[in-house]
């Protein structure tokens, strides 16, 4: 191993020594606004990393730092540029790898075998997912929270409808780089909101990229999140596998979920040590689908014929959107939607942070987190709102469970709108159903 | 990215009311700040100008716009503008200021029982100002909070020469409801805890029932609230029977993190956009002009066009300015020219005095735009402001808060005339 892969490797836990112990992390920290459990970012970050082992794990204080959702809200106050979540994320996987991990949690993140289980038998896993029993019953079995925010299978994978569509999965001779996009569309969309991922589609596909989607499986990151850097690194290295021919190629990866485009531009490197070319060429060639059209509009290639939208809609930008320091721009892209008024939440996390608002110990850690942000919704609901906006998966689903609030993708407010556009010329484009 | 009209780089109090100020009045402004600072660091009041000796700020701001190169001896007859607009911008919030310019600087007592010169502070802090007129100090602590000494501070007080100060000086200790089951206890969880209506009536109960008769202004650790500190400061003078008072203590304080959040809010109120934790780490440059700064970004980087860029990244201690191996210094966004004491008075032998060092920063001339050694400015469409400026020294002359204010003042009221006549 080289100094430089030395250094690499061990940044996170190294950046903790330029900590000055101001204390503007447990500022910040919604986790532990809300609870006694968790010490704080600075205490469980680099405090405690002083006495940690090389394996990172081993020699903790304690195992408190289980408790940080890893919601990243501390590595952006930081002003000395300590990565704390980075820190802790890595200790937490030090503690998984020594102690192992629980069924619940090895389950919860293996999203892609719960969509291969539950999507050809959809319709009954949706009773049962409705059901109070079952959910009594997998709270105590598994230690799933009855009210954990889950969403419902659709009963056809995204993947299955574009086969059936017969929709590129490769190349086609002569294709440009510039006006071909891959489509990473994450096991949300592919599971539970293939209708997010046609909206994207028909959105791209309308402002001249072709999309393609060549094989791909779940970016990983809820492994990531449960301290299980094994099963991430597997699944890491087969979408890399899969994605580095077309990065190296010039083409760009776009995503709909601003969780699984950080994975695939931040967390493969920071927290999974995968800092090979592959790796770096996929990160540099990853887009959050608002970047995307942000920079088709800096460029005067973005279709800005969007019918009006006359509505003030909440909007939630996510912790990992934030961490992307790209901006906001789907409140760029609301601006351009005439009548459309987007709602900054101004709140710091929605509490849900990936599977950490399942789970029976953290429910209501995350609900106590995202409270205030319910409020807030439910309150522009009663003033006419019919929705709500964000760009993250379990985030949606935690905003639309516990506010009681539809909530959808910025893209798809976008996708209406040029519908309603398309409607008004009286020249429908064909919806992609 | 549309295009701002204006880029603030950093989210200190400068670049705060900076952004601000400039959204108020129609600009778009993008600011860009690496993290947090002063205001999570420093005790939320507006040190204006307290060199030794002066009587009042305003004695203090010509004190020290009489030294050759101080901020002030270009921005003097700005101070007054800027702590008006700084002022009516946080008039009827829970961070609205009193006192002025006029007032005598009386001494107050800091957490540890020192005393330091105050004039301009937040409501919740104004009680600690004179005249004490027979009345006593109770410094009234909360148990198991560990970031509150008040026998301590008592003794440092008692022991100390207070001329004009309270009859007496007692400290006693609250036990709040709860608080011995707690693991965590820091300034914010406390305040988080007081915004609950339900809690406060049971611990302001309990302080209250700790208080000895007498005529007594209490000075109570800086927890009280962050969302409703208002109605909670009035709450604890009604069921405390006295004037009460907040005492700042070890960061993070909590009256600066109620100034930050109201900055923000303002900010984000009138279209302007805030994106804290990325670094800017290129500049794109015209000759003398900059086109563009990038911040870091998980991959790419964000590009932030705009007209004007206001640097706003403090000194030694926001990280703006870095001092390297063999002395050289750098202002990290665009390399300006540092100026600094020489080489061998960077500092002094007593580690509590003043250090020369603490002068350092960038040269500007009357727009605040960045010079070099000839005077001629280095970059046109650059601004700087706050602590990132030479020739003071915040700590010994307590100008800190007040060079910011000004400095954000100036450069937004030029940069809106301008946009106004364009
Ligand atoms: C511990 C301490 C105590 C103080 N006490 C007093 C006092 O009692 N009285 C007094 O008058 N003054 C005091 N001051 C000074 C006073 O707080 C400041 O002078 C004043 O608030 C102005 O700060 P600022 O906005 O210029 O910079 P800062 O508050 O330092 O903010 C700098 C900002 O720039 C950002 N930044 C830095 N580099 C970059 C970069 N490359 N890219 C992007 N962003 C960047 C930082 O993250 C931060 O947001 C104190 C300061 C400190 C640090």
């Amino acid at each position: 191993m080289t100094f430089h892969d030395a250094a690499a490797r061990d940044f996170p836990a190294f950046s903790t020594d330029a900590c000055i112990k101001c204390n503007v992390c447990n500022t910040v920290c919604p986790v532990s606004r809300v609870t006694d459990e968790f010490p704080g970012p600075k205490y469980v970050g680099p405090q405690a990393q002083r006495f940690r082992g090389p394996g990172e794990g081993s020699d903790a204080p304690d195992h408190s730092v289980d408790l940080c959702s890893g919601c990243g809200i501390c590595t952006r106050a930081c002003p000395a540029g300590v990565l704390i979540a980075e820190t802790n994320n890595r200790a937490r996987a030090g503690i998984v790898e020594e102690r192992g991990s629980s069924l619940r949690n090895r389950l919860i993140s293996d999203t892609d075998l719960l969509i291969r289980l539950g999507t050809p038998v959809a319709p009954l896993a949706n009773i049962g997912l409705k059901n109070r029993l079952a959910r009594w019953f997998g709270e105590k079995t598994l230690g799933v929270h009855r009210r954990g925010p889950l969403a419902p299978f659709s009963r056809r994978t995204f993947r299955a409808w574009w086969k059936r569509e017969k929709r590129p999965t490769a190349l086609e001779a002569g294709s440009d780089p510039s006006r071909t996009v891959v489509y990473f569309h994450g096991c949300a969309v592919n599971g539970f909101e293939p209708d997010l991922g046609r909206d994207a589609v028909e959105i791209l596909e309308r402002n001249g990229l072709t999309v393609i989607v060549p094989p791909q499986e779940c970016c990983g990151l809820p492994f990531i999140s449960n301290g299980l850097y094994p099963r991430a690194r597997e699944k890491a290295r087969r979408n890399l596998e899969s994605l580095a021919q077309y990065a190296r190629a010039g083409y760009r990866i776009v995503g709909t979920s601003t969780s699984c485009t950080h994975a695939l531009k931040a967390e493969y490197r920071e927290m999974l040590d995968l800092a090979d070319d592959d790796a770096t060429a996929v990160a540099d060639a990853t887009w959050d689908i608002c970047e995307l059209l942000v920079d088709l509009h800096d460029r005067g290639e973005l279709d800005t014929g969007f019918a009006p939208i006359a509505e003030s809609i909440p909007y939630h930008p996510p912790c990992q959107l934030k961490s992307h320091g790209i901006g906001l721009p789907a409140m760029d892209l609301f601006a351009l939607v005439p009548g459309l008024r987007a709602v900054d939440s101004d709140h710091d996390c929605c509490g849900a942070a990936g599977t950490y608002g399942l789970k029976a110990e953290r429910w209501q850690i995350a609900q106590d987190v995202g409270a205030p942000l319910f409020a807030k919704v439910r309150a522009a609901k009663a003033a006419g709102a019919s929705r709500a906006a964000c760009d993250s998966e379990t985030c949606r689903w935690q905003i639309e469970q516990s506010s009681g609030v539809p909530t959808v993708h910025p893209v798809s407010i976008l996708a209406e709108s040029y519908r309603r556009a398309d409607e008004a010329a009286s020249e429908p484009r064909r919806r992609l159903v | 990215m549309p295009r701002a009209d204006v880029v603030v780089i950093g989210a200190g109090l400068s670049g705060l009311a900076c952004a601000a100020e400039l959204a108020g009045s129609g600009a778009s402004v993008f600011l860009a700040a690496k993290g947090m600072a002063s205001t999570h660091w420093t005790h939320g009041g507006l040190d204006v100008a307290a060199p030794d000796g002066a009587s009042t700020s305003r004695d203090g701001i010509a004190r020290l716009a009489g030294s050759a190169g101080h901020p002030y001896a270009r921005m003097s007859d700005h101070v007054a503008d800027a702590v008006a607009a700084h002022r009516a911008r946080l008039d009827g919030t829970a961070v609205a200021m009193v006192g002025d310019l006029d007032m005598p600087l009386a001494p107050i007592p800091t957490a540890l029982g020192a005393l330091r010169p105050a004039a301009i502070l937040p409501m919740g802090q104004g009680a600690a100002v004179g005249p004490w007129e027979g009345q006593g100090l109770l410094l009234l602590g909360i148990g198991h909070f560990r970031d509150s000494w008040v026998d301590y501070a008592a003794r440092n007080l008692t022991a100390g020469a207070w001329p004009g100060g309270p009859a007496e000086i007692r400290a006693v200790t609250a036990d709040l409801p709860g608080l011995d089951a707690r693991n965590n206890l820091n300034a914010r969880t406390l305040a988080v805890l007081f915004d609950d209506p339900a809690w406060r009536a049971r611990a302001l109960a309990a302080m209250a029932a700790v208080v000895p008769p007498g005529a007594w202004r209490i000075g109570v650790p800086a927890v009280l609230g962050l969302e409703a500190h208002a109605e909670i400061h009035a709450h604890a003078q009604e069921v405390l029977g006295g004037a009460v008072f907040e005492m700042p203590s070890l960061p993070p304080s909590v009256p600066g993190v109620r100034l930050f959040d109201e900055l923000r809010r303002r900010i984000t109120a009138a279209g302007g956009r805030i994106q804290v934790g990325f670094d800017v780490v290129e500049v794109e440059r015209d000759g003398r002009r900059v086109r563009a700064i990038h911040t870091e970004a998980a991959s790419r980087t964000l590009r932030l066009a705009a007209d004007t860029f206001v640097l706003a990244t403090g000194g030694i201690a926001g990280e703006g300015i870095r001092a390297h191996r063999g002395r050289r210094l750098e202002e990290r966004v665009f390399g300006l020219p540092v100026t600094a004491p020489n080489d061998s008075e960077w500092f002094s032998d007593d580690p509590m005095q003043p250090h020369p060092i603490e002068s350092l920063g960038i040269d500007v001339d009357d727009h605040l735009r960045p010079i070099d050694p000839t005077g001629q400015p280095v970059l046109e469409n650059v601004r700087v402001i706050g602590s990132s400026l030479a020739g003071m020294r915040y700590l010994e002359q307590r100008c800190g808060d007040g060079v910011a204010i000004t400095s954000a003042h100036v450069v937004a009221r030029s940069l809106a005339a301008r946009s106004a006549a364009a």
